[in-house]
């Protein structure tokens, strides 16, 4: 019996065999439904050809024999469509591997794909903050570098994103300064076009902020009031009166613009969800992000969450346009044994990025050249080498993170987070130079 | 005879267009409420409204165009695909009544007709979408 990993493979061997009649009709999409069950989809002008007619037939029912529950009985394992380009652009399209001309069309349940990868934005630069797995320090690790910014004259604009589970705000601002509103109000407004109503008490600026400035925007205001309900409609697309749909993550890109506008910050800092997830996709590819960082602590965990995460860019085809912008952060480095910790956290890193990411180095070729996107493992510059944060106690509650920022030591903040720290501001300067 | 909505809403878009073409558009006019009502129909069955043994829908929900739209939303609002079926907010049938096929042809034009045409169009996009989602 077929299972769900097997469709491609056999959809390659079947489709294989008939691919020089499908040559003849390309383009050919393979749609895979939201049940996980495949049909050939070919433009419409096949249908009243009886010789191709026949031929698809053919392939409908080798087809359905392949794939048995993941089929469709070939009467019905043929969709025929008046423009198939359209299918291209809904961002859940990739080639099927093996077969010239094919591509299959992904139906998924949620919105976000992760294979649907913006450009960065002309604006500031958007940073995110991203771990695979939760509780390693990454909000706290945000706020710093937040706080590190305004101590020069840098305008922050820090978003807390990770709306399952906020908390950002609480590093930033003391309880009774908090805004009125958050995120995940202005979404649910903006679906009755009400979002200008809280567009203005959704920022307050923090008291951190020393010559520059911390504007923080939080998941909820300071009532979080029917958060819950809130929350359920968060990821809702909206569709205006001429049939335009907005995907949930668009009216999230156009909330940063608004904002961007508003504030004039010199750059975004996004707290994303963890894992993969929902929001998280959305921040990570398609919020046009400058910089995405992979928060890290070693273990199997990470890795085999960040393998699958990768491994689908690979398949999807879209390594090139996001891996560039990837960058790790070690999170809680430990201060006993710190050497052999980081050294086999960076070996790891390697190991993935080398498999998923970096472009394979025919012997004899070198790398980090414009001919392959592949680094040694001991690159300082490199993706995977990480940016080390040093583990301390003062610094792992959220909770009294503000407080603690207050009476920061500068020379301590640099010596718990001073590889971030420079990170975000090469991130800005290079944004800068690009820009310009 | 049995229920089709999902060949009712094909078979009375079809001729609307054909009525459309031939300026009859009256006749047109009232196609496109009824394909826009039977597409609707038929996704609200896949989002799960029931019929009875003759294939009708539950009391409340035998309504025309006009008050279809608002009941559609009732529907896919309870269903966790839903999200990705919205129709606009504002119904581009509020003007159009079943009952106008009495009415004089006088006070159809074509300008009504397509903006009616539209909002069958909306449903016909949303019906496409549930045959590759596999829902249909």
């Amino acid at each position: 019996m077929t299972r769900f990993d097997e469709i491609l493979p056999k959809l390659a061997d079947v489709l294989g065999h008939h691919a020089q009649a499908l040559a003849l009709m390309a383009p050919v999409i393979v749609n895979r439904d939201l049940n996980g069950r495949v049909r050939l989809m070919v433009d419409a002008r096949w249908a009243d050809d009886a010789e191709n007619a026949q031929r698809l037939n053919q392939i409908a029912a080798d087809l359905y024999g392949a794939l048995g529950p993941h089929g469709y009985p070939p009467e019905r394992g043929l969709l025929f469509e008046g423009s198939l380009e359209q299918e291209f652009g809904r961002g859940r399209a990739f080639p099927l591997p093996g077969v010239d001309g094919v591509h299959v069309v992904d139906r998924l349940a949620t919105d976000t794909s992760w294979s649907s990868i913006t450009p960065p934005t002309g604006g500031p630069p958007r940073v995110v903050f991203f771990s695979i797995k939760g509780g390693v320090g990454r909000s706290t690790a945000l706020a710093a570098t937040a706080w590190s910014l305004a101590e020069g004259d840098t305008r922050v604009l820090v978003l807390d994103l990770d709306l399952e589970s906020p908390g950002l705000s609480t590093a930033l601002l003391p309880e009774d300064r908090r805004p009125a509103y958050g995120i995940a109000d202005w979404l649910v407004e903006d679906l009755v076009d009400n979002g200008d109503s809280v567009l203005g008490d959704m920022v307050v600026t923090s008291e951190l902020s020393r010559n520059g400035e911390i504007m923080v925007v939080p998941a909820h205001g300071q009532d979080p009031g029917e958060y819950v309900s809130k929350l359920g409609r968060v990821w809702m697309p909206r569709v205006t009166d001429t049939g335009v749909r907005e995907a949930w993550a668009a009216r999230l890109d156009r909330l940063l613009v608004g904002l961007e506008a508003r504030y004039q910050p010199d750059v975004i800092l996004i707290d994303s969800r963890a894992g993969i997830d929902e929001v998280a996709a959305t921040c990570l590819t398609e919020l046009g992000a400058s910089s995405i960082l992979l928060f890290a602590i070693d273990g199997d965990q990470t890795w085999s969450g960040y393998r699958i995460l990768f491994s689908h860019w690979r398949r999807a085809g879209v390594v090139a346009e996001i891996r560039e912008r990837l960058q790790v952060v070690g999170a809680m480095v430990p201060d006993t044994g710190a050497k052999e910790y980081f050294d086999r956290l960076r070996e790891r890193a390697w190991n993935v990025f080398t498999e998923e990411l970096y472009d394979e180095v025919p012997p004899g070729a070198l790398a980090g050249t414009e001919d392959y996107w592949s680094f040694d493992e001991t690159d300082l510059g490199a993706p995977h080498y990480p940016w080390a944060i040093r583990w301390r106690q003062g610094f792992a509650a959220l909770t009294n993170l503000h407080d603690r920022l207050n009476q920061i030591d500068p020379a301590e903040a640099q010596a718990v987070f001073g590889p971030l720290m420079e990170g975000v501001r090469l991130v800005m300067d290079t944004k800068q130079e690009v820009d310009s | 005879m049995n229920t089709d909505f999902l060949d009712a809403h094909e078979r009375h878009w079809e001729d609307a267009e054909l009525l459309s073409e031939s300026a009859r558009h009256a006749n047109a006019d009232h196609l496109y409420g009824v394909a826009a009502e039977c597409g609707l129909k038929r996704l609200m069955c896949a989002f799960g409204m029931g019929l009875d043994a003759d294939g009708r829908p539950p009391p409340g929900d035998r309504l025309h165009a006009d008050g279809i739209w608002d009941r559609y939303e009732a529907y896919r609002s309870s269903h966790h695909l839903g999200t990705g079926y919205p129709l606009p907010g504002t119904n581009p049938f509020s003007d159009w009544d079943v009952n106008q096929r009495y009415a004089h042809r006088s006070g159809f034009d074509g300008a009504r007709a397509g903006r009616h045409r539209v909002g069958a169009e909306h449903v016909r996009r949303l019906i496409a979408q549930a045959r590759k989602d596999g829902l249909l």
